[in-house]
């Protein structure tokens, strides 16, 4: 039989984690074979409902099956924040071009995450943490509107206490129960001990806090061509055929989701 | 390719020959009686009629004719459907192999088939094909034909596209005296030639001649036609709607749509579709409906962000996509000089018009 290309494929949720009020991470498991590379994207199946793009936030060295890190946003996600332990849901991927990590290796490599943006970040850091000795530092800067806000809270502490990776966390709002930094995120850019130079640079948020973050890094001394951005695209088909996702002479689906600040700087209105 | 001549009285049995291994789609009339308003004699002397391509069989009493000119509607529609299942998903027993009957289209325009490699590149390039489509292409006899004349808005040779086609067909009739023209491209095509070779016969130089003639000064009356509308050449199409990002041309033509988007459904480039599904007991449905970049939530995404959330910035889209996303990667633009998008237009937008403006703003700004 020919392959159809729209056609998701059974899955089944197997566990449900509440990380905040409006974001859960789903454990999917698919009933066919199934890997990823990190920072490639699949098309979530809401039987009978639709499909939205996410990127999975798990290790990707997991074979048999991935985790995804949702915000109830939209139709499908509300849809999906009702849904329990052993629904079915579909899959369908992975697209896009994962982090190309041997550039990475013997470089320090700058993390910043805003919100639910972490979730492809996680698997990014899972896939660092497998071969953490390839790498030189690896800094993590994470901003989230409120404490109560911030995701995998259980996972971060272990994370900070790894070797070579700098961790600091920011919160816009705080309260007499946060004794971290108070401030957007880019207040907390600068004091990486690295050289921005000659580091990667990595972001995934919302677009207002990827604009800020994006001109900050440069300022810093990040080189364009060193700048990982996911960019936020309505996507319907994941393959380049439905149009949706076109940034300039590109597809976020087949020629992202992760796009090189160099490639998009001379664009118009990249953020909106 | 060969060449041979088929007498007018001989084209229905070329017709049923065809019909018997494809359901065969020919050209018929849809009178046009409303005259443009127009006071130059030379529009006024354009045809205003209409064609559309409808299902041939024998013994129907519909008056096909053949086509002066592309029809109403864009070819892409035999190939993606407006509507259309994909597949469901789920239950044991989806997605069966849905046979469908091979097609023949008759009445091509060189204009179709230009649209046509946009359609290719689009859904059989990249790294996976879309299934259906390709299957569906495979299954097509694609039987062109010249254009003997030529609509007000037909503007094919501002893109150096010819008003006959000479490449990507089965089968090209060419009208010629009382018959035509017919080049055999393909095996398919030439097993169709070989059933009826009492009623071809091979083409002389002098029909050759003749027709080449004939496409000539047609050419010739088309680029005088077209020099009222100073479209700018293909080669600057990339650089003039970039650089014309500012221009105010996107809000002042805006001005009268209406949104109904006929410019982008009626159009042979555009390709864009939804996946959109249906509940269907535990076998749910995969839809693909047509979308079209110039709706409101074309790219809105969940979260309510929305990059093109005013009107004049889709209608910059849309050209940005024709003119710089695919002539940047398929090396020629999605437009292939058709009208049909100003044709269907209630607020008179006119691709034309806009190109101009855009080629005059960045070559002969005012001062």
């Amino acid at each position: 039989m020919k392959k159809n290309i729209y056609q998701p494929v059974k899955a089944v949720i197997e566990e449900v984690i509440e990380e905040t009020r409006t974001i859960k991470t789903f454990r999917i498991k698919p009933e066919a074979d199934f890997s990823f590379a990190t920072g490639q994207f699949i098309e979530l199946t809401i039987p009978g409902i639709g499909e939205a793009p996410f990127t999975p936030s798990s290790d990707p060295g997991i074979k048999d099956r991935f985790d995804l890190t949702i915000m109830k946003a939209g139709e499908i996600t509300t849809k999906l924040h009702t849904m329990n332990k052993g629904d079915a849901v579909g899959i369908r991927g992975p697209f896009g071009i994962g982090y190309p990590l041997p550039k990475f290796k013997g470089r320090d490599i700058l993390i910043v995450g805003g919100g639910v943006g972490l979730a492809p970040l996680r698997s990014l850091l899972f896939s660092l943490f497998s071969q953490i000795n390839e790498y030189n530092k690896i800094v993590l800067r994470y901003g989230a509107r409120t404490q109560g806000d911030i995701v995998y809270k259980s996972q971060i502490p272990e994370w900070q206490k790894k070797d070579r990776v700098d961790l600091l966390l920011s919160v816009d709002i705080g309260d007499d129960s946060w004794s971290g930094n108070v401030g957007l995120v880019t207040t907390i850019l600068n004091n990486a001990a690295i050289d921005f130079t000659k580091a990667v640079g990595i972001v995934c948020g919302p677009p207002i806090m990827m604009k800020f973050v994006t001109l900050k890094l440069l300022d810093l001394g990040i080189k364009p061509e060193d700048l990982y951005l996911s960019m936020e695209k309505s996507m319907s088909c994941g393959v380049g055929k439905c149009g949706h996702c076109r940034i300039g002479k590109f597809y976020a689906c087949k020629d992202g989701p992760v796009f090189t600040y160099d490639k998009l700087k001379d664009m118009h209105d990249i953020w909106d | 390719m060969e060449t041979y001549f088929l007498k007018n009285e001989d084209i229905s049995r070329f017709y049923d020959r065809i019909a018997s291994e494809y359901d065969l789609y020919l050209p018929l009339k849809v009178k046009n009686p409303i005259k443009k308003d127009c006071s130059c004699q030379a529009v006024a002397s354009l045809p205003t009629d209409d064609y559309v391509l409808k299902r041939y069989t024998k013994d129907s009493n519909l008056e096909f004719v053949f086509n002066d000119y592309r029809c109403i509607e864009p070819t892409r529609a035999f190939f993606t459907q407006y509507k259309e299942e994909l597949c469901t998903y789920f239950a044991e027993t989806s997605t069966k192999e849905k046979k469908e009957r091979p097609q023949a289209l008759c009445g091509i325009k060189n204009c179709d088939l230009f649209a046509l490699k946009v359609q290719d590149y689009v859904f059989l390039g990249g790294a996976e094909p879309d299934p259906i489509y390709k299957t569906r292409r495979e299954n097509t006899l694609i039987i062109a034909s010249d254009c003997p004349n030529f609509k007000e808005v037909c503007f094919c040779r501002a893109f150096n596209i010819n008003p006959y086609p000479t490449e990507d067909f089965d089968i090209n009739l060419s009208p010629l005296n009382n018959g035509f023209l017919v080049d055999v491209a393909t095996a398919k095509a030439r097993s169709i030639a070989l059933a009826l070779k009492d009623i071809f016969s091979q083409a002389t130089l002098g029909q050759i001649s003749g027709r080449a003639a004939k496409r000539e000064l047609l050419v010739r009356r088309l680029d005088e036609h077209l020099t009222q509308y100073k479209i700018p050449q293909k080669e600057t199409l990339r650089d003039i709607v970039i650089s014309g990002y500012n221009s105010t041309i996107w809000q002042d033509q805006m001005r009268t749509c209406v949104e109904c988007n006929g410019c982008v459904f009626i159009c042979d480039t555009c390709h864009c579709f939804l996946l959109s599904d249906e509940p269907n007991n535990d076998n749910s449905k995969r839809l693909r409906l047509w979308d079209g970049c110039l709706l409101k939530n074309f790219t809105k995404v969940a979260g309510g962000a929305n990059p093109l959330k005013l009107r004049y910035m889709r209608l910059r889209n849309r050209y940005l996509k024709k003119f710089d996303f695919f002539i940047s990667n398929l090396g020629f633009q999605a437009c292939c000089g058709c009208g049909r998008c100003i044709e269907v237009c209630p607020g008179k937008i006119d691709i034309r018009y806009i190109l101009r403006k855009l080629h005059e703003e960045k070559y002969l700004p005012t001062s």
